[in-house]
C-alpha cells in the first residue's frame, strides 16, 4: 500500500474509534440527564471519585452537601446515592423529598436538601435554632418551594436564602447505594437527632 | 425451505434495523445540538416590543454562554419563569448581581421609581416594553441558574432578519 492509503486507512480507524466513544457518552449522558444517575454525597473538603464523574451530567461540576446539613440521614462520610431526574421534570417532586438543586447564591454550585413545604404552604422555621427559639411564618410563593436540611443547626438553606423557584430543583434522591450498611430508600420524614424528641414521637405515635 | 425463507426475513430484519440506527442517530444529534448547543424557538407576547414582534418571531437561540458564565447586561436572555416551571420567557438581562438597579415601578400609572441592589448569584431582567411586561419588576430578581439560554438574532420574518 502506498503512504497515503496506509495514512488514510489509519485517519478511517481513528474517526471510527472516536465515533464510537462518542456515541458511548451520549448514551450516558441520555441516562443521566433523563433518567437518573447515581451522586456522591459528599461534605466539603473531600474529593469525586473520577469514574463517578464520568457518569455525571457535564452540566454539574460538583455535588455536595454543606456540611453536615443532612445529618443524620446522609452521614458525614462519602455516600453514593441514586438521583433520579423524572421527577423534577414533571412536577412530582413534593413535600418530604430530598433533591439536588442549583444554589440560588451560586448558579455552579449544587446543594442536597429535602423539600419542606410546596407554593402556597405555610411554613413556620426556626430563624436560629443555636441561639434562641424565635419563629417566622411565611407562605410559600407560587412556582417556589422551600428547603430545608435535615440538620437544621448546621445547614444553609431557605431560611437564609429564602424560598426556590421550582425550576431550580434538578433531581430526586431515592436510594442510597453505598456503604452497604446504609443500603436502601431515602426516608420521607427527617429522622429525629435529638434522643428526647425521638422518644416523644415514638411515645405520640404509640 | 423454512432456512431459505429465515434466512431472506433475518436479512431484511438486519437491513430495517441497521437504517433506523441511522435514523436514529441523526435524531440524537439534531437533539443534542438544540437542546445543548443552538436552536431556533418561537417566541411571542407584547413584552418585547419593539425588538420582538406581538404575534411571534423565530430567533436562534443559543445554550452555550449562560453555563460558562457570559450573560451579561444587555443580553436577550430565555428564563425558566419562577413564577411557572414550564413557561420559558424571553427578557433583557438589565443587571448582574451587586448591581444597583433603579426602575419604574408601574409606568403606566405613575413615575415612582425603586432603586434595589440585585442580590448574589441573582439577575435583573426587563422586558423592552416596559408598559406590558411581566419581569423582575413584579417577581423581583431571578438567580441565575434559571437562565435557560441566550437569544442572538431572528431568522424569520425575513425581513427582520439579523441581530437584535
Amino acid at each position: 500500500m502506498s503512504l497515503f492509503q496506509q495514512w488514510a486507512f489509519l485517519v478511517k480507524e481513528a474517526l471510527d474509534k472516536s465515533f464510537l466513544l462518542a456515541k458511548f457518552f451520549c448514551a450516558v449522558h441520555v441516562t443521566n440527564t433523563y433518567l437518573g444517575s447515581t451522586a456522591v454525597v459528599k461534605t466539603k473538603n473531600q474529593t469525586l471519585p473520577l469514574i463517578l464523574s464520568l457518569c455525571r451530567n457535564p452540566t454539574i461540576s460538583y455535588l455536595q452537601v454543606f456540611g453536615p446539613s443532612m445529618l443524620p440521614t446522609f452521614s458525614l462520610t462519602n455516600e453514593l446515592v441514586l438521583l433520579e431526574r423524572i421527577s423534577t421534570r414533571n412536577g412530582k417532586a413534593g413535600t418530604g423529598d430530598v433533591v439536588v438543586l442549583q444554589s440560588p447564591e451560586n448558579p455552579r454550585k449544587f446543594v442536597t436538601k429535602r423539600i419542606t413545604g410546596m407554593e402556597g404552604d405555610k411554613i413556620t422555621y426556626i430563624v436560629d435554632p443555636k441561639n434562641n427559639d424565635k419563629t417566622e411564618t411565611i407562605i410559600v410563593p407560587k412556582g417556589h418551594v422551600w428547603v430545608q436540611g435535615d440538620n437544621i443547626y448546621n445547614s444553609y438553606d431557605s431560611r437564609n436564602f429564602g424560598p426556590v423557584p421550582y425550576g431550580l430543583l434538578k433531581g430526586k434522591i431515592f436510594w442510597k447505594i453505598w456503604p452497604t450498611s446504609a443500603f436502601g430508600s431515602v426516608a420521607k420524614r427527617p429522622e429525629t437527632v435529638d434522643p428526647a424528641l425521638k422518644d416523644l414521637e415514638q411515645a405520640n405515635q404509640s | 425451505m423454512m432456512k431459505q425463507l429465515f434466512g431472506k426475513w433475518s436479512a431484511i430484519a438486519k437491513e430495517s434495523i441497521d437504517r433506523a440506527a441511522i435514523v436514529a442517530k441523526l435524531l440524537c444529534l439534531l437533539h443534542v445540538t438544540n437542546t445543548y448547543i443552538f436552536s431556533p424557538t418561537l417566541v411571542y407576547g407584547p413584552s418585547m416590543l419593539p425588538t420582538l414582534n406581538l404575534t411571534g418571531d423565530v430567533v436562534l437561540s443559543e445554550y452555550v454562554s449562560h453555563r460558562l458564565g457570559k450573560v451579561g447586561p444587555g443580553d436577550v436572555v430565555l428564563v425558566q419563569s419562577p413564577e411557572n416551571p414550564r413557561k420559558m420567557i424571553t427578557k433583557r438581562v438589565v443587571a448582574m448581581e451587586g448591581d444597583a438597579v433603579s426602575y419604574l415601578v408601574d409606568p403606566s400609572r405613575s413615575d415612582r421609581s425603586r432603586t434595589i441592589v440585585v442580590p448574589k448569584g441573582h439577575v435583573w431582567n426587563q422586558g423592552d416594553n416596559i408598559y406590558a411586561s411581566n419581569d423582575s419588576r413584579n417577581f423581583g430578581p431571578i438567580p441565575y441558574g434559571l437562565i435557560q439560554g441566550k437569544v442572538r438574532c431572528r431568522v424569520w420574518p425575513l425581513d427582520g432578519f439579523g441581530s437584535l
